[in-house]
């Protein structure tokens, strides 16, 4: 038998469901995908401390006691501000009309508007 | 939990992982040791002081079976949580294994083709063994693929996720090369029956091999055979052995229905093979080794252990992959009795044995938690067996 190598994604079988809305178990597989990948860059990061500590190029007490300067922190703030929108798109409102209670209604509006 | 003092041994086949691959493996295994020793503990917890009692006070009686005790605790939240996270870090796993094998699997597939000859050992695959019913209804432990799926010509990828999964999943309490069980099982045998001194030995459902190859260590005059039904995992541990330089004749076949002749092995074995057949596999399966064995073998076999006698609450936590891991027959397997089969299969009802052995991988006994439960295999730092003796 040959294929294009890729391995499958998903084991066959009923995934089971523990809490009693699904979507905590689905919430709760992805806090830890996340977890997990966090963990992966924390080593990534270690390494590299430990690689130019041990080169002597940056002493690790010296990135311990680094103070960010005005400039980095306002570019930090920036790429944080930029982070936290890309993850929270769909708990903002005013991007679209996602927030609101009445979808169904609105959506049902929209269907009706191109049924013509 | 990184431990540089037994890493998983380097043979030919074994993937390598990049820095990031190995640390998303290490997350894993480190994920896995909370859930057991952190999590988990409070289930019991939950149960004492909560679960049960609101039993008692329902139904004015303690709950009589690890099926009630799994529907009570299965409403509370502590349950649910352990639970949920369990299988997530399973999925986690797999997960953190393809990775490696998916991005080296051509490189893989060359060295296995390559380690053919080397110490000895053979292989012989036939393309009309089918999967059966009951390793094919789903993907057994949720291994994407199962230990059959083909995704390449001359595909070992079911073998090299299996042989880093299991790593994994026994969190390294397997030893470096994953042969904790079947060395285990092998120095029991040979320590316990110094008599047997077997020619020709069959490991049934070899998988990657791990419990095979330690026969030929502990039994080195023996011929070593091992069967599986599935092409990949053969393929796989075939190189593997090799490249350990144990010469282990491995051939494609469902234990149900072998090909060799009658009264031909002195020793035949399995390791956790059991629980992944079923009712009906499980007494061909007896039937094959009383066929195949030769007057006066022994046949062993492993599982985590029976229910029978097993408190209710210990048994209802060992059960929870039967339910939760894609492990069908687990449940049903472990209340198999050996006791009974030795009669109704004509092996020497007299001379049926069952025991708790030690395991010879003792170097982590500190890192073990000493039970026996879901999603903590090789914890127990011990191995349930059963042995039945062909009559003279």
């Amino acid at each position: 038998m040959s294929g294009d190598g890729k391995l499958p994604v998903h084991a066959k079988g009923q995934r089971p469901q523990f809490f009693d809305d699904p979507a905590v178990d689905k919430l709760l597989a992805m806090v830890m995908a996340l977890a997990g990948e966090v963990a992966v860059l924390r080593d990534r990061n270690d390494t590299l401390e430990r690689l130019i500590d041990q080169k002597g190029l940056v002493d690790r007490d010296e990135i311990e006691s680094y103070k960010p300067s005005q400039e980095v922190r306002e570019a930090r703030d920036a790429w944080r501000a930029e982070y936290l929108s890309h993850i929270l798109r769909v708990v903002d409102v005013g991007a679209d009309d996602m927030g609101r209670n009445d979808v169904s209604e609105q959506w049902k509006k929209v269907m009706e508007s191109v049924d013509d | 939990m990184h431990m540089p003092d037994h890493e998983q041994f380097a043979h030919a086949v074994l993937p390598e992982a990049t820095p990031d691959e190995f640390s998303r493996q290490e997350f894993v295994k480190s994920f896995k040791l909370h859930l057991a020793t952190k999590v988990s503990p409070n289930n019991k917890v939950v149960y004492e002081q909560e679960v049960k009692p609101a039993f008692e006070k329902e139904h004015g009686r303690a709950p009589d079976s690890r099926h009630e005790i799994r529907n009570a605790m299965t409403q509370h939240p502590h349950y649910q949580a352990w639970s949920s996270l369990l299988r997530t870090s399973q999925e986690l796993m797999w997960k953190a294994c393809q990775g490696s094998v998916e991005r080296q699997l051509d490189t893989l597939i060359d060295r296995a083709s390559a380690k053919n000859t080397e110490a000895g050992g053979t292989l012989t695959l036939n393309p009309a063994v089918e999967m059966p019913r009951y390793l094919a209804a789903v993907d057994i432990h949720c291994q994407p693929g199962n230990y059959n799926a083909e995704v390449k010509a001359n595909d070992v990828s079911a073998g090299a996720v299996y042989d880093t999964g299991v790593y994994l999943y026994a969190m390294g309490r397997l030893g470096p090369l994953n042969d904790d069980m079947g060395a285990s099982q092998a120095m029991y045998i040979k320590r316990t029956f110094p008599g047997l001194k077997p020619k020709r030995i069959l490991d049934l459902g070899c998988a990657a091999g791990h419990s095979t190859v330690p026969y030929k260590s502990v039994f080195p005059d023996a011929e070593v055979y091992a069967v599986d039904v599935a092409a990949p995992m053969l393929r796989y541990a075939h190189a593997r052995a090799e490249s350990l330089s144990v010469p282990i004749h491995f051939s494609q076949q469902n234990a149900e229905s072998m090909d060799f002749e009658d009264d031909s092995f002195d020793l035949i074995v399995s390791h956790i093979l059991i629980h992944e057949t079923s009712t009906k596999a499980l007494r061909n399966i007896m039937k094959e080794c009383r066929r195949v064995l030769k007057r006066g073998g022994l046949t062993v076999h492993s599982e985590t252990p029976p229910y029978k006698g097993m408190d209710d609450y210990d048994a209802f936590i060992l059960d929870w992959d039967a339910y939760n891991n894609n492990e069908p027959f687990w449940s049903k397997s472990h209340e198999f009795d050996p006791v009974e089969a030795a009669t109704q299969y004509d092996f020497d009802p007299g001379k049926t044995f069952e025991a708790l052995i030690p395991s010879v991988f003792e170097e982590d006994q500190a890192k073990r938690t000493n039970v026996f439960q879901g999603g903590d295999f090789g914890g127990s730092g011990m191995w349930y067996v059963f042995g039945l003796w062909r009559e003279q």
